[in-house]
């Protein structure tokens, strides 16, 4: 039996991955991060945008700071976020924006002088100050109050996760490529580790940790169309969901971008509505200020692809072999624009549509986008059900997304998250000691083994990729962007059938060693049961709130809804997960539960709320004095780790 | 309009010849095989290569992931020009006959799959692919405004910063396939990110070290397989260059 | 105790320390490339001066002997193109030997590169080894020709020069040669101006076009000039032997 000890063993070399290892790191700890793939090509390096930080040194950002951001998470999650985690993450996020500064991000500065943008179909002059000249600049995004999305161009999350992966090279972490988790290893609710199967060689070994954690991205390819990397395929939910004791939160919580091309499914940056790019349907008319009067293409997501599927509904689609879709047109922000900072995006065009989005339109459709939900953890990033074991970045439900995330707030969250949890991470790893049985760790990769010697022995059964093709199919027809009753209990029962059959797989090819057929019948079985939490728990959610749309309960129920879904596996043999519900306290809100601004709000109020806001109101008036920073203390004191602790600096503001 | 969504050539059959080759297995000989699928609108080489392992060939080993060009996983020999699978359209194959081999130069994993992350993380090392702060400098508190750049100066960073390490540039080196202590334009372009980074205090002597010998920057023979089978255009042949007469002047 | 600190300091700045050695190879390659180039096309437009007559070339060939500091303006100093040969022999083998450290090194090497090659069919990569073979080539017949010079710089001028050509059957030398030092010479000539960026300019790879159709026009123009001047020596050569002038000095004005 071959085992690789460390104090910190982090799967996934993602950006919250990695940035949590090198804070264990930096702690003093040993590290290692194991990953499908060579880290940088994880599937951080596809988010094109911008990350959010409230740094308020753009002219059209001036007056953003730690409460706005905040706010605007808050309504972008349709009150379903955690309000805790979603303040320390506004407070720090400016914090991971100018460390990343520092470790080589070359972010797009501020330029002084007169510019001309495009806002609301129009050009308008901005003017940026001598003072913030060289300072880091910021775009719009949808949802956000102010200019709050920084970049570097719209190759982002490129940049970061360079920065990130040369940062942990030169701390000299280990990263093991090309390996995967197959299970946690745990006993007496707490985690120890994994068994990792090399996917060159085929050797399994258990990777044996004070602290484990699960960094491994969404769940994006449950579904047929997918702006997803072929990878974010819900493992790391999946192996927690296996440990039968720790639960996945909000599974339902499922984004859909508004512009991924068609056909192909690529993402297209909301920085192209966010500089100025405009939706456009069959008659080339742009439709979204007739919904949304005020955001107009800038409300947040879920409802900017709500509105485009209704209109699509109207007719007013564009007819293609793959369904209608609509036009996406970035002509008027002019070629240079589009050349400098939506590069990638002109790129995408050429190579897969053959077109040059300068003076032609690119053919765009809602297509899967992000998952919300993910490893239900405490804010310190722990899971409730098992000591030691973590999660960050999409692969968790921290949950300051609720159940919508706001553009620029994801990759924003891989850092900043990684930034605290990593902290909590080295402080366990302090506290604590590995006391696993050896005994207990053979069994577990035993127990591996031996499923994959039964999996190879099987001579006929069922074909994996005909199984995942139907529960892609699944998902996507019937737990989409419009959910109905009628449809999610189909995809209930057709999936608990396919969950049944998935037991029989059977495969051609027996090579213990790289063998993608092998691969891909391991984790199917996984993915469908975390295609069961999903659809479960829409089923179950009788509301619509955020990107969860239901047809047949439009409002936004917070006297019945306002809560988190659990989801567990609580036996191996259990056809399909069991749901639990942990309510969110609304006497704790910093910001009780109001409407988004946008969108259609049918809100039915939970009695607490109006409790709350008068108790919010009278705390205010009870402290005329207090400045802001003071208020929120009052209101929704947080713990933050203390190297994270600290006003942020602004220009020609400072401390304020 | 011109929207061509890929033009329609539904129905024409393409070849796939593929090398097939899987060094795990004892025994195992390098073949090529050909695979006959039906093109479909918009077919690129990882929805062909997908639908061979779906119907033909489960074992067929090949690495995608983000399958839009900008994560570097896909790079391979597409009829004798290294590039990205993921993006290589089929249509833009007048005789429907496609021949895919693994990168050259680096270690083969099976099929067309090769272990570009090992040799990206040697040179990542080898090179120090890092902000080096001064030596004694004080950690920036992270609660102060960030240290100013020039804005044109930070587009330029990103200009180089651009590089998905995807191989191609390796591969298509005639220098790096004869030598396999050559750096190769990907780490060139590294050099030269940093080179020009204002916030990485390394010194001319510093980079010569790195560079300055028939590893490095000395033994390019200017063979401009990288300038011109790079997927992302980054402007090695000005870049080397440029380092070429930066490090002949720390050097004489 | 204060030598071994010396001696610890010198081992640790040994360590340090790069040579500076690759950096003046690299770039003594490349000037001494450039003094070869420049030197053939210009050697190549003296020698096909024959192509205005015999007196035209007599004339260069007495200028290049700096025949103007003579009392009679008429011979010249024939060790003046002696020593250049000398001199050029001398670039010469310090270029192929700074060049050969290119060289695939072993048979292993070369085999990598002709399967790049035939893999890539790539025109740059092409033409490196086009420089390989044609360096190769030259480092022989290039060899015995700067030797000739070096020895019978005296056996320089319109007729004795035929005669080399025809009678003494030196004309398939020079055919090879030519061709290898243009090829070489242009090609070096372009990679050169890639390898070092100096017309880069604004767009570079608009250079780079532009630097390669010169490139082509080059090997043109001297191939053509260098053939044309070959057969016209080759045609004195015939000449010589029909009129039984093998070995004779021609005389300025002589046929003019």
């Amino acid at each position: 039996m071959k085992i690789v000890y460390s104090d910190v063993l982090v799967i996934g070399g993602g950006l919250s991955g990695l940035r949590a290892a090198v804070a264990s790191s930096k702690r003093g700890h040993s590290t290692v991060v194991i990953s499908l793939v060579p880290a940088k090509r994880s599937h951080s390096a596809a988010a094109q945008g911008g990350m959010q930080a409230s740094l308020a040194a753009a002219s059209a950002s001036r007056g953003d700071n730690e409460d706005v951001h905040f706010s605007d998470t808050i309504k972008g999650s349709d009150w379903g976020a955690d309000q805790d985690v979603a303040r320390m993450f506004a407070n720090t996020a400016p914090k991971a924006i100018r460390e990343l500064a520092t470790w080589g991000v070359p972010w797009s500065r501020i330029k002084a002088g007169e510019r001309e943008v495009v806002v609301n179909a129009k050009k308008v002059t901005i003017t940026e100050e001598k003072q913030a000249e060289g300072l880091i600049t910021s775009r719009n995004f949808g949802g956000t109050k102010k200019w709050r999305t920084c970049f570097t161009a719209d190759g982002t999350g490129h940049t970061m996760l360079y920065a990130m992966d040369n940062k942990a090279i030169e701390l000299g972490i280990d990263i093991h490529e090309r390996k995967e988790a197959l299970a946690l290893i745990h006993s007496d609710g707490i985690c120890n580790g994994a068994v990792v199967r090399d996917l060159i060689t085929g050797e399994l070994t258990a990777y044996v940790a004070k602290a484990t954690v699960v960094a491994t991205g969404g769940y994006g390819r449950l579904y047929k169309i997918s702006t997803n990397a072929i990878i974010c395929e819900g493992m790391g939910a999946a192996i927690a969901l296996e440990t039968g004791v720790t639960p996945l939160g909000n599974m339902e919580a499922v984004q859909f971008h508004p512009t991924a091309i068609v056909p192909a499914g690529i993402l297209t940056t909301e920085g192209c509505r966010g500089d100025g790019g405009l939706l456009l349907d069959k008659d080339h008319y742009r439709f979204m200020p007739d919904y949304e009067p005020d955001k107009k293409e800038l409300a947040s997501r879920d409802v900017v692809s709500r509105r485009m599927t209704e209109h699509i509904r109207k007719g007013k689609g564009v007819p293609s072999p793959y369904g209608d879709h609509l036009w996406l047109d970035i002509r008027l922000l002019g070629k240079e624009h589009i050349d400098k900072n939506l590069r990638e995006v002109k790129e995408i065009c050429q190579y897969f549509l053959g077109i040059d989005p300068v003076t032609d339109l690119i053919p765009v459709q809602p297509t899967q986008h992000y998952s919300m939900g993910g490893v239900r953890t405490k804010p310190t990033g722990e899971t409730p059900g098992l000591k030691g074991l973590f999660s960050v970045g999409e692969a968790s439900c921290w949950d300051m997304h609720g159940f919508n995330r706001l553009g620029g707030n994801s990759v924003a969250e891989t850092v900043v998250a990684g930034m605290i949890v990593g902290e909590y991470i080295a402080d366990y790893c302090d506290d604590n000691s590995v006391d696993i049985k050896t005994s207990i760790v053979n069994d577990f990769i035993e127990r591996e083994q031996a499923k994959i010697e039964k999996l190879c022995a099987r001579d006929s059964g069922e074909n994996v990729y005909d199984l995942k093709e139907t529960m892609q199919n699944i998902m996507m027809d019937k737990v989409g962007i419009f959910r109905t009753e009628e449809d999610l209990v189909a995809a209930v029962s057709e999936l608990t059938e396919l969950h049944q059959r998935a037991k029989n797989i059977a495969i051609k090819t027996k090579t213990r060693s790289s063998n993608p057929e092998l691969v891909e019948a391991m984790r199917v079985p996984r993915m469908i049961k975390i295609a069961l939490c999903t659809a479960m728990g829409a089923q179950a959610r009788k509301e619509s709130r955020g990107a969860h749309a239901r047809e047949d309960y439009p409002e936004r129920n917070d006297k019945e809804w306002l809560k988190r879904t659990l989801a567990y596996w609580k036996n191996e043999d259990d056809p399909t997960p069991t749901l639990e519900y942990e309510d969110l306290d609304i006497m704790r809100m910093e910001m009780p539960p109001g409407s988004r601004g946008y969108g259609k709000d049918l809100t039915i109020h939970h009695p607490d709320t109006e409790k709350r806001v008068a108790e919010v109101e009278k705390l205010k008036e009870a402290n005329p004095d207090v400045n802001r920073h003071e208020l929120s203390e009052l209101l929704n004191p947080i713990d933050l780790p203390e190297r994270l602790r600290g006003l942020n600096e602004r220009v020609g503001i400072g401390y304020e | 309009m011109s929207q061509s969504n890929g033009t329609a050539q539904k129905g024409r059959t393409l070849k796939f010849h593929i090398l097939r080759f899987d060094p795990q297995l004892k025994g195992d000989k390098p073949r090529m095989e050909t695979f006959e699928i039906e093109e479909q609108d918009s077919m690129t080489i990882f929805i062909g290569l997908n639908e061979i392992r779906k119907k033909y060939d489960a074992s067929l080993q090949f690495d995608f992931v983000c399958r839009a060009g900008i994560c570097g996983s896909c790079g391979m020999v597409i009829n004798g020009r290294p590039d990205l699978a993921c993006r290589t359209l089929t249509n833009t194959f007048p005789d429907g006959e496609i021949t895919l081999l693994p990168l050259p130069a680096f270690e083969l994993i099976g099929d067309l799959s090769v272990d570009t992350g090992k040799f990206m993380r040697n040179m990542s090392e080898r090179m120090e692919n890092w902000i080096h702060e001064e030596p004694d400098a004080e950690p920036r508190k992270l609660t102060v405004l960030e240290e100013k750049m020039d804005p044109d100066v930070a587009t330029e960073i990103y200009e180089l910063d651009r590089c998905i390490e995807c191989g191609c540039c390796v591969s298509a080196c005639g220098t790096a396939r004869m030598r396999k202590d050559f750096l190769g334009a990907v780490g060139f372009m590294h050099v030269a990110r940093f080179e020009m980074d204002p916030r990485d205090k390394r010194t001319d002597e510093d980079w010569y070290d790195l560079i300055g010998d028939d590893d490095g920057v000395f033994g390019c023979m200017s063979l401009m397989g990288c300038e011109d089978n790079c997927p992302k255009d980054l402007p090695h042949q000005n870049r080397i260059a440029y380092l070429r007469r930066k490090m002949v002047s720390a050097g004489t | 105790m204060a030598s071994t600190a010396e001696g610890m300091k010198s081992l640790l700045e040994d360590r340090v320390v790069k040579s500076k050695w690759p950096a003046r190879l690299d770039l003594a390659q490349s000037l001494s490339g450039l003094g070869l180039g420049l030197f053939m096309w210009t050697h190549l437009i003296l020698v096909s001066s024959i192509l205005f007559g015999k007196d035209a070339m007599l004339a260069i060939t007495h200028v290049m002997e700096a025949s103007f500091l003579t009392p009679d303006e008429a011979g010249g100093y024939t060790l003046i193109p002696a020593l250049t040969a000398v001199g050029v022999f001398g670039l010469f083998i310090v270029h192929a030997c700074l060049a050969m450290r290119k060289f695939p090194s072993d048979w292993k090497a070369h085999k990598t590169f002709r399967s790049q090659m035939a893999m890539m069919n790539h025109s740059d990569t092409n033409g490196w080894y086009t420089q390989v073979v044609t360096g190769f080539i030259m480092f022989f017949l290039g060899s015995v020709h700067l030797y000739i010079m070096a020895t019978q710089a005296d056996k320089i001028g319109p007729q004795l020069s035929a005669d080399r050509m025809w009678t003494y059957g030196m004309w398939p030398l020079y055919l090879i040669l030519l061709f290898a030092v243009e090829m070489h010479g242009a090609i070096g000539m372009y990679r050169l101006a890639i390898k070092w960026g100096v017309f880069d300019g604004k767009d570079p790879r608009a250079t780079r076009k532009r630097l390669k159709v010169l490139k082509t026009l080059v090997t043109v123009f001297f191939l053509s000039l260098g053939l044309a001047s070959l057969a016209a020596y080759v045609k004195i050569g015939i000449e010589n032997v029909e009129n039984n002038r093998v070995g004779e000095r021609y005389v300025a004005g002589q046929e003019g």
